[in-house]
Protein backbone atom coordinates (compact mmCIF):
# COMPACT_ATOMS: atom_id res chain seq x y z
CA UNK A 1 0.00 0.00 0.00
CA UNK A 2 1.72 3.70 -1.00
CA UNK A 3 -0.04 7.06 -0.15
CA UNK A 4 0.46 9.77 -2.76
CA UNK A 5 -1.02 12.58 -1.36
CA UNK A 6 1.24 12.56 2.48
CA UNK A 7 4.04 10.97 3.48
CA UNK A 8 4.64 7.46 4.39
CA UNK A 9 4.39 7.24 8.29
CA UNK A 10 7.63 7.20 9.90
CA UNK A 11 9.31 5.43 12.68
CA UNK A 12 10.79 7.86 15.21
CA UNK A 13 12.19 5.54 17.70
CA UNK A 14 12.89 1.88 19.24
CA UNK A 15 12.74 1.74 22.96
CA UNK A 16 13.94 -1.27 24.75
CA UNK A 17 13.83 -3.16 28.42
CA UNK A 18 15.40 -6.24 29.13
CA UNK A 19 14.64 -8.17 32.45
CA UNK A 20 17.69 -7.31 35.30
CA UNK A 21 18.34 -11.26 35.43
CA UNK A 22 21.13 -12.17 33.31
CA UNK A 23 22.02 -15.22 33.52
CA UNK A 24 24.51 -17.04 30.96
CA UNK A 25 23.98 -20.14 28.99
CA UNK A 26 26.68 -22.64 30.78
CA UNK A 27 24.45 -21.56 34.05
CA UNK A 28 21.39 -22.21 32.57
CA UNK A 29 22.44 -25.38 30.93
CA UNK A 30 23.35 -26.54 34.45
CA UNK A 31 20.22 -25.07 35.78
CA UNK A 32 18.12 -27.27 33.40
CA UNK A 33 20.35 -30.57 33.30
CA UNK A 34 19.48 -30.70 36.84
CA UNK A 35 16.10 -30.73 35.61
CA UNK A 36 16.22 -33.15 32.49
CA UNK A 37 19.22 -35.37 33.89
CA UNK A 38 16.84 -37.67 35.22
CA UNK A 39 14.78 -37.64 32.28
CA UNK A 40 18.20 -38.53 30.05
CA UNK A 41 20.74 -40.45 29.93
CA UNK A 42 23.32 -38.47 28.05
CA UNK A 43 23.17 -35.37 29.25
CA UNK A 44 26.04 -33.69 27.70
CA UNK A 45 24.06 -33.96 24.41
CA UNK A 46 21.42 -31.97 25.82
CA UNK A 47 24.24 -29.06 26.40
CA UNK A 48 25.36 -29.74 23.05
CA UNK A 49 22.05 -28.68 21.82
CA UNK A 50 21.81 -25.20 24.10
CA UNK A 51 25.54 -24.03 22.57
CA UNK A 52 24.30 -25.33 19.26
CA UNK A 53 21.90 -22.25 19.57
CA UNK A 54 24.96 -19.99 19.79
CA UNK A 55 23.30 -17.71 22.83
CA UNK A 56 25.62 -16.42 25.00
CA UNK A 57 22.84 -15.98 27.69
CA UNK A 58 19.42 -14.59 28.57
CA UNK A 59 17.28 -12.12 30.50
CA UNK A 60 15.08 -13.80 32.41
CA UNK A 61 11.65 -12.54 33.89
CA UNK A 62 12.52 -13.89 37.54
CA UNK A 63 15.40 -14.56 39.18
CA UNK A 64 16.66 -18.13 38.35
CA UNK A 65 15.88 -18.97 41.86
CA UNK A 66 11.94 -18.00 41.70
CA UNK A 67 11.53 -20.98 38.64
CA UNK A 68 10.92 -24.13 40.47
CA UNK A 69 7.98 -22.88 42.18
CA UNK A 70 6.52 -21.64 38.89
CA UNK A 71 4.49 -25.28 38.78
CA UNK A 72 1.49 -24.27 37.44
CA UNK A 73 -0.21 -21.99 33.93
CA UNK A 74 -1.70 -19.56 36.79
CA UNK A 75 1.07 -18.80 38.70
CA UNK A 76 3.39 -18.29 35.51
CA UNK A 77 0.70 -16.52 34.16
CA UNK A 78 0.30 -14.23 37.00
CA UNK A 79 4.48 -13.53 36.71
CA UNK A 80 4.02 -12.32 33.19
CA UNK A 81 1.58 -9.53 33.95
CA UNK A 82 3.64 -8.54 36.45
CA UNK A 83 7.05 -8.61 34.95
CA UNK A 84 5.27 -7.75 31.36
CA UNK A 85 3.59 -4.43 32.94
CA UNK A 86 7.31 -3.37 34.24
CA UNK A 87 9.03 -3.92 31.22
CA UNK A 88 6.66 -3.00 28.85
CA UNK A 89 6.03 -0.19 30.71
CA UNK A 90 10.15 0.57 30.07
CA UNK A 91 10.18 -0.36 26.97
CA UNK A 92 7.38 2.68 26.28
CA UNK A 93 8.92 4.74 28.36
CA UNK A 94 12.35 4.69 26.78
CA UNK A 95 10.87 5.32 22.92
CA UNK A 96 8.70 7.94 24.09
CA UNK A 97 12.15 9.69 25.53
CA UNK A 98 13.60 8.91 21.98
CA UNK A 99 10.80 10.58 20.27
CA UNK A 100 10.56 13.43 22.11
CA UNK A 101 7.02 12.79 22.80
CA UNK A 102 5.32 12.26 26.13
CA UNK A 103 2.24 9.85 26.77
CA UNK A 104 -0.39 12.63 26.06
CA UNK A 105 0.60 12.08 22.34
CA UNK A 106 0.20 8.72 22.18
CA UNK A 107 -3.31 8.07 19.42
CA UNK A 108 -3.17 3.93 19.29
CA UNK A 109 -1.32 1.35 21.48
CA UNK A 110 -0.63 -1.71 20.19
CA UNK A 111 0.05 -4.66 22.26
CA UNK A 112 1.73 -7.84 20.35
CA UNK A 113 2.83 -11.28 22.67
CA UNK A 114 2.56 -14.64 22.36
CA UNK A 115 3.94 -15.70 25.94
CA UNK A 116 1.28 -14.48 28.41
CA UNK A 117 -2.45 -13.45 28.69
CA UNK A 118 -4.71 -11.38 29.97
CA UNK A 119 -8.25 -9.48 30.20
CA UNK A 120 -8.23 -6.48 30.34
CA UNK A 121 -4.66 -6.88 28.38
CA UNK A 122 -1.50 -5.49 29.04
CA UNK A 123 -2.22 -2.21 27.17
CA UNK A 124 -4.86 -1.50 29.21
CA UNK A 125 -2.36 -2.11 32.59
CA UNK A 126 0.06 0.18 30.28
CA UNK A 127 -2.61 3.12 29.38
CA UNK A 128 -3.33 3.41 32.92
CA UNK A 129 0.40 3.77 34.36
CA UNK A 130 1.29 5.77 31.37
CA UNK A 131 -1.67 8.14 32.19
CA UNK A 132 -1.85 8.08 28.64
CA UNK A 133 -5.28 9.59 27.20
CA UNK A 134 -8.12 8.23 27.72
CA UNK A 135 -9.47 8.36 23.97
CA UNK A 136 -6.55 5.52 23.28
CA UNK A 137 -7.27 2.97 20.78
CA UNK A 138 -5.60 -0.03 22.13
CA UNK A 139 -4.85 -3.22 19.61
CA UNK A 140 -4.05 -5.87 21.41
CA UNK A 141 -2.93 -8.81 19.38
CA UNK A 142 -2.13 -12.68 20.36
CA UNK A 143 -0.73 -15.37 18.19
CA UNK A 144 1.66 -14.12 15.61
CA UNK A 145 4.42 -14.70 17.48
CA UNK A 146 7.81 -14.26 16.08
CA UNK A 147 5.82 -12.26 13.19
CA UNK A 148 4.24 -10.05 15.46
CA UNK A 149 7.19 -7.67 15.75
CA UNK A 150 7.55 -7.21 12.11
CA UNK A 151 3.23 -7.42 11.62
CA UNK A 152 2.73 -4.58 14.59
CA UNK A 153 4.62 -1.97 12.81
CA UNK A 154 2.80 -3.05 9.32
CA UNK A 155 -0.55 -2.73 11.23
CA UNK A 156 0.37 0.45 12.92
CA UNK A 157 1.47 2.46 9.94
CA UNK A 158 -1.92 1.20 7.97
CA UNK A 159 -3.73 2.94 10.80
CA UNK A 160 -1.79 6.18 10.90
CA UNK A 161 -2.55 6.20 6.83
CA UNK A 162 -6.18 6.82 7.75
CA UNK A 163 -5.18 9.02 10.78
CA UNK A 164 -2.01 11.24 9.37
CA UNK A 165 -2.16 13.83 12.53
CA UNK A 166 -1.75 11.11 14.68
CA UNK A 167 0.97 8.63 16.94
CA UNK A 168 1.00 4.97 17.34
CA UNK A 169 3.28 2.85 20.05
CA UNK A 170 3.98 -1.01 19.19
CA UNK A 171 4.44 -2.72 22.32
CA UNK A 172 6.14 -6.02 22.32
CA UNK A 173 5.91 -8.06 25.48
CA UNK A 174 7.61 -11.45 25.40
CA UNK A 175 8.74 -13.56 28.50
CA UNK A 176 9.22 -16.91 27.05
CA UNK A 177 11.39 -18.42 29.79
CA UNK A 178 7.90 -18.35 31.39
CA UNK A 179 6.26 -20.58 28.98
CA UNK A 180 9.43 -23.12 29.75
CA UNK A 181 7.48 -26.65 30.04
CA UNK A 182 9.73 -28.36 32.82
CA UNK A 183 8.29 -32.00 32.45
CA UNK A 184 9.03 -31.54 28.34
CA UNK A 185 12.11 -33.68 27.35
CA UNK A 186 11.64 -33.51 24.48
CA UNK A 187 13.95 -32.96 21.95
CA UNK A 188 11.85 -29.65 20.71
CA UNK A 189 11.49 -28.15 24.11
CA UNK A 190 15.41 -28.07 24.94
CA UNK A 191 16.18 -26.92 21.75
CA UNK A 192 13.32 -24.07 22.66
CA UNK A 193 14.62 -23.48 26.14
CA UNK A 194 18.24 -23.10 24.71
CA UNK A 195 16.82 -20.30 22.23
CA UNK A 196 14.75 -18.36 23.66
CA UNK A 197 14.87 -15.04 25.57
CA UNK A 198 12.88 -12.38 28.04
CA UNK A 199 12.74 -8.51 26.71
CA UNK A 200 10.33 -5.75 25.76
CA UNK A 201 10.54 -3.74 22.65
CA UNK A 202 8.47 -0.80 21.87
CA UNK A 203 8.56 1.63 18.67
CA UNK A 204 6.85 4.91 18.43
CA UNK A 205 5.20 5.64 14.99
CA UNK A 206 3.92 9.35 13.45
CA UNK A 207 1.66 9.38 10.69
CA UNK A 208 3.00 11.61 7.51
CA UNK A 209 0.79 14.39 8.10
CA UNK A 210 2.75 15.78 11.63
CA UNK A 211 5.61 17.00 10.05
CA UNK A 212 9.13 16.52 8.42
CA UNK A 213 11.12 14.11 10.62
CA UNK A 214 13.85 13.61 8.94
CA UNK A 215 16.92 10.81 9.45
CA UNK A 216 14.02 8.29 10.42
CA UNK A 217 12.89 5.34 8.30
CA UNK A 218 9.22 5.69 6.70
CA UNK A 219 7.04 2.48 6.63
CA UNK A 220 6.99 2.58 2.67
CA UNK A 221 4.55 -0.83 2.18
CA UNK A 222 4.25 -3.43 4.50
CA UNK A 223 3.60 -7.04 2.60
CA UNK A 224 1.80 -10.23 4.72
CA UNK A 225 2.02 -13.88 3.23
CA UNK A 226 0.43 -16.99 4.51
CA UNK A 227 1.82 -20.27 3.91
CA UNK A 228 -0.86 -22.19 3.09
CA UNK A 229 -1.35 -26.07 5.27
CA UNK A 230 1.56 -25.20 6.85
CA UNK A 231 -0.33 -24.43 10.19
CA UNK A 232 1.79 -27.42 11.78
CA UNK A 233 5.00 -26.02 11.36
CA UNK A 234 5.39 -23.72 14.45
CA UNK A 235 3.02 -22.91 17.44
CA UNK A 236 1.50 -23.83 20.75
CA UNK A 237 -0.74 -27.01 22.16
CA UNK A 238 -2.31 -25.43 25.13
CA UNK A 239 -1.84 -27.41 28.04
CA UNK A 240 -2.85 -27.79 31.56
CA UNK A 241 0.70 -25.90 32.61
CA UNK A 242 0.58 -23.35 29.70
CA UNK A 243 1.94 -22.92 26.44
CA UNK A 244 3.94 -26.37 25.04
CA UNK A 245 6.28 -25.58 22.17
CA UNK A 246 5.08 -26.83 18.49
CA UNK A 247 8.20 -26.43 16.29
CA UNK A 248 9.12 -28.18 13.01
CA UNK A 249 12.70 -29.22 11.79
CA UNK A 250 10.95 -28.22 8.61
CA UNK A 251 11.27 -24.14 9.27
CA UNK A 252 14.19 -23.62 7.85
CA UNK A 253 13.32 -25.58 4.64
CA UNK A 254 9.70 -23.34 4.09
CA UNK A 255 12.01 -20.23 4.63
CA UNK A 256 14.41 -21.26 2.31
CA UNK A 257 12.11 -22.69 -0.21
CA UNK A 258 9.68 -19.45 -0.49
CA UNK A 259 11.05 -16.38 1.12
CA UNK A 260 13.33 -15.12 -1.68
CA UNK A 261 10.61 -15.24 -4.49
CA UNK A 262 8.45 -12.93 -1.94
CA UNK A 263 11.21 -10.90 -0.97
CA UNK A 264 11.16 -10.08 -4.85
CA UNK A 265 7.91 -10.14 -5.79
CA UNK A 266 7.62 -6.98 -2.93
CA UNK A 267 10.25 -5.41 -3.85
CA UNK A 268 9.35 -5.72 -7.71
CA UNK A 269 5.95 -4.12 -6.91
CA UNK A 270 7.63 -1.03 -6.00
CA UNK A 271 10.74 -1.19 -8.59
CA UNK A 272 13.22 -2.67 -6.22
CA UNK A 273 15.28 -5.64 -6.35
CA UNK A 274 17.47 -7.11 -3.59
CA UNK A 275 20.57 -5.20 -4.40
CA UNK A 276 18.45 -2.20 -4.03
CA UNK A 277 18.39 -2.88 -0.01
CA UNK A 278 21.04 -1.61 2.04
CA UNK A 279 19.58 -2.47 5.42
CA UNK A 280 18.72 -6.55 6.04
CA UNK A 281 16.53 -5.85 9.03
CA UNK A 282 16.10 -9.88 9.89
CA UNK A 283 14.05 -11.59 13.02
CA UNK A 284 16.84 -13.56 14.95
CA UNK A 285 15.07 -16.38 14.82
CA UNK A 286 17.73 -19.29 15.42
CA UNK A 287 21.19 -20.11 13.79
CA UNK A 288 19.13 -22.29 11.01
CA UNK A 289 16.74 -19.46 10.86
CA UNK A 290 19.01 -16.45 10.25
CA UNK A 291 20.77 -19.10 7.93
CA UNK A 292 18.00 -20.04 5.51
CA UNK A 293 16.92 -16.58 5.43
CA UNK A 294 20.28 -15.46 4.49
CA UNK A 295 20.34 -18.30 1.52
CA UNK A 296 16.94 -17.41 0.41
CA UNK A 297 17.56 -14.13 -0.17
CA UNK A 298 20.99 -14.65 -1.63
CA UNK A 299 22.57 -12.37 1.40
CA UNK A 300 26.53 -12.87 2.75
CA UNK A 301 26.57 -13.17 6.49
CA UNK A 302 27.93 -9.47 7.08
CA UNK A 303 24.22 -8.39 5.78
CA UNK A 304 22.78 -10.44 8.83
CA UNK A 305 25.27 -9.18 11.17
CA UNK A 306 22.84 -7.27 13.74
CA UNK A 307 20.58 -9.80 13.88
CA UNK A 308 23.24 -12.80 15.29
CA UNK A 309 24.68 -10.21 17.24
CA UNK A 310 20.96 -9.72 18.86
CA UNK A 311 20.76 -13.38 18.94
CA UNK A 312 24.00 -14.09 20.84
CA UNK A 313 23.43 -11.26 23.40
CA UNK A 314 19.81 -11.85 24.09
CA UNK A 315 18.46 -15.09 22.60
CA UNK A 316 15.17 -15.34 19.91
CA UNK A 317 13.03 -12.75 21.70
CA UNK A 318 10.18 -13.80 19.99
CA UNK A 319 8.28 -11.06 18.38
CA UNK A 320 10.42 -8.23 20.20
CA UNK A 321 13.89 -9.71 18.55
CA UNK A 322 13.10 -7.79 15.15
CA UNK A 323 12.47 -4.56 16.80
CA UNK A 324 15.95 -4.86 18.42
CA UNK A 325 17.41 -5.42 15.65
CA UNK A 326 16.03 -2.76 14.05
CA UNK A 327 16.68 -0.26 17.27
CA UNK A 328 20.08 -1.05 16.94
CA UNK A 329 20.43 -0.26 13.42
CA UNK A 330 18.83 3.26 14.27
CA UNK A 331 21.15 3.95 17.31
CA UNK A 332 24.22 3.31 14.76
CA UNK A 333 22.90 6.11 12.44
CA UNK A 334 24.59 4.51 9.59
CA UNK A 335 21.11 4.95 7.31
CA UNK A 336 21.52 7.87 5.04
CA UNK A 337 18.71 9.65 2.82
CA UNK A 338 17.55 7.17 0.15
CA UNK A 339 18.39 4.29 1.70
CA UNK A 340 16.19 1.56 1.40
CA UNK A 341 15.68 -1.23 4.18
CA UNK A 342 13.79 -4.20 4.67
CA UNK A 343 12.45 -5.78 7.84
CA UNK A 344 11.53 -9.49 7.72
CA UNK A 345 10.23 -12.05 10.34
CA UNK A 346 8.59 -14.88 10.17
CA UNK A 347 6.07 -16.86 12.53
CA UNK A 348 3.23 -19.27 13.17
CA UNK A 349 0.75 -19.47 10.44
CA UNK A 350 3.18 -20.23 8.60
CA UNK A 351 3.39 -16.39 7.83
CA UNK A 352 5.79 -13.92 6.52
CA UNK A 353 5.79 -10.20 7.45
CA UNK A 354 7.74 -7.60 5.07
CA UNK A 355 8.29 -4.44 5.94
CA UNK A 356 9.93 -1.21 3.57
CA UNK A 357 11.51 1.03 4.53
CA UNK A 358 13.16 4.26 3.14
CA UNK A 359 15.43 7.10 4.54
CA UNK B 1 21.25 -59.39 11.46
CA UNK B 2 21.34 -61.58 14.09
CA UNK B 3 18.36 -62.32 15.85
CA UNK B 4 19.62 -60.32 19.21
CA UNK B 5 20.35 -57.55 16.54
CA UNK B 6 16.60 -58.05 14.76
CA UNK B 7 14.99 -57.35 18.22
CA UNK B 8 16.78 -54.34 18.65
CA UNK B 9 15.89 -53.14 15.66
CA UNK B 10 11.96 -53.78 16.30
CA UNK B 11 12.34 -52.10 19.46
CA UNK B 12 14.00 -49.20 17.83
CA UNK B 13 11.57 -48.65 15.33
CA UNK B 14 8.81 -49.33 18.30
CA UNK B 15 10.36 -45.93 20.12
CA UNK B 16 9.75 -44.22 16.82
CA UNK B 17 6.80 -44.91 16.34
CA UNK B 18 4.86 -45.36 20.30
CA UNK B 19 7.09 -43.19 22.19
CA UNK B 20 8.34 -39.80 19.45
CA UNK B 21 4.61 -40.28 17.74
CA UNK B 22 7.14 -40.57 14.26
CA UNK B 23 4.78 -41.18 11.46
CA UNK B 24 5.67 -42.94 8.45
CA UNK B 25 8.20 -44.96 9.98
CA UNK B 26 11.71 -45.91 8.27
CA UNK B 27 11.63 -49.62 6.92
CA UNK B 28 14.82 -50.89 8.77
CA UNK B 29 16.81 -51.04 6.37
CA UNK B 30 16.20 -47.53 5.29
CA UNK B 31 18.56 -44.69 5.36
CA UNK B 32 17.45 -42.94 8.06
CA UNK B 33 18.73 -39.70 6.50
CA UNK B 34 15.48 -39.64 3.66
CA UNK B 35 12.54 -41.21 6.44
CA UNK B 36 13.20 -38.73 9.32
CA UNK B 37 14.24 -35.00 9.44
CA UNK B 38 16.91 -33.80 11.58
CA UNK B 39 14.66 -33.36 15.10
CA UNK B 40 13.45 -36.93 14.75
CA UNK B 41 16.50 -38.50 13.85
CA UNK B 42 17.81 -36.22 16.71
CA UNK B 43 15.26 -37.44 18.83
CA UNK B 44 15.37 -40.46 18.07
CA UNK B 45 19.03 -40.86 18.66
CA UNK B 46 18.45 -38.91 22.30
CA UNK B 47 15.45 -42.21 23.16
CA UNK B 48 17.47 -45.08 21.81
CA UNK B 49 20.24 -43.80 24.33
CA UNK B 50 17.69 -43.66 26.87
CA UNK B 51 16.43 -46.69 26.04
CA UNK B 52 19.56 -48.70 26.11
CA UNK B 53 21.63 -46.50 28.57
CA UNK B 54 24.45 -45.92 25.93
CA UNK B 55 26.45 -42.83 24.59
CA UNK B 56 26.37 -42.82 21.03
CA UNK B 57 29.26 -40.76 19.19
CA UNK B 58 29.37 -38.78 16.27
CA UNK B 59 30.66 -41.79 14.86
CA UNK B 60 28.44 -43.89 15.45
CA UNK B 61 25.94 -41.59 13.78
CA UNK B 62 27.88 -41.33 11.05
CA UNK B 63 27.98 -45.22 10.44
CA UNK B 64 24.56 -45.52 11.43
CA UNK B 65 22.50 -45.11 8.16
CA UNK B 66 19.66 -47.42 9.00
CA UNK B 67 17.96 -48.75 11.52
CA UNK B 68 19.61 -52.17 11.35
CA UNK B 69 23.14 -50.48 11.53
CA UNK B 70 22.22 -48.59 15.04
CA UNK B 71 20.47 -51.65 16.22
CA UNK B 72 24.11 -53.77 15.76
CA UNK B 73 25.64 -50.68 17.83
CA UNK B 74 23.09 -50.94 20.25
CA UNK B 75 23.17 -54.73 20.24
CA UNK B 76 26.94 -54.77 20.38
CA UNK B 77 27.35 -51.62 23.33
CA UNK B 78 24.55 -52.14 25.47
CA UNK B 79 24.06 -54.22 28.44
CA UNK B 80 22.40 -57.14 27.94
CA UNK B 81 20.13 -56.64 30.82
CA UNK B 82 18.56 -53.59 29.14
CA UNK B 83 17.78 -55.22 25.59
CA UNK B 84 14.09 -56.58 24.83
CA UNK B 85 13.11 -60.33 25.82
CA UNK B 86 13.72 -61.47 22.33
CA UNK B 87 17.06 -60.87 22.29
CA UNK B 88 17.64 -61.77 25.43
CA UNK B 89 15.85 -65.42 24.85
CA UNK B 90 17.90 -65.75 21.56
CA UNK B 91 21.15 -65.68 23.20
CA UNK B 92 20.21 -68.52 25.83
CA UNK B 93 20.70 -71.65 25.22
Amino acid sequence: MTSTSTPHPAILSVGRALPPHYVDQETLIAALSAYWGARHFNVARLADLHRAAQVGGRHLALPLSEYPALDTFQKTNAAFVRVGADVGEAAIRDALRRAGLSPADVAHLFFVTVTGVSTPSLDATLANRLRLPATVKRTPIFGLGCMAGAAGIARAADVLRSFPGEVAVLLSVELCSLTLQRDDASVTNVIASGLFGDGAAAVVLEGGGRGEARGVPRVLATRSVLYPDTEWVMGWDVVDTGFKVVLSARVPEVIEANVGGDVDRFLGEHGLARRDVRHWIAHTGGPKVLEAFRAAVGLPRAALERSWRCLREVGNLSSASVLFVLGDLLDAGEARAGDVGLLAAMGPGFSAELVLLGW
Amino acid sequence: MTVRESAVAAEILRIAHDDLGIDGQPDAAEALQGALDSLQLLSLVVAVEDRFRIILEDDDAARARSVEDLARIVAARADPALLPAAAVEARSP
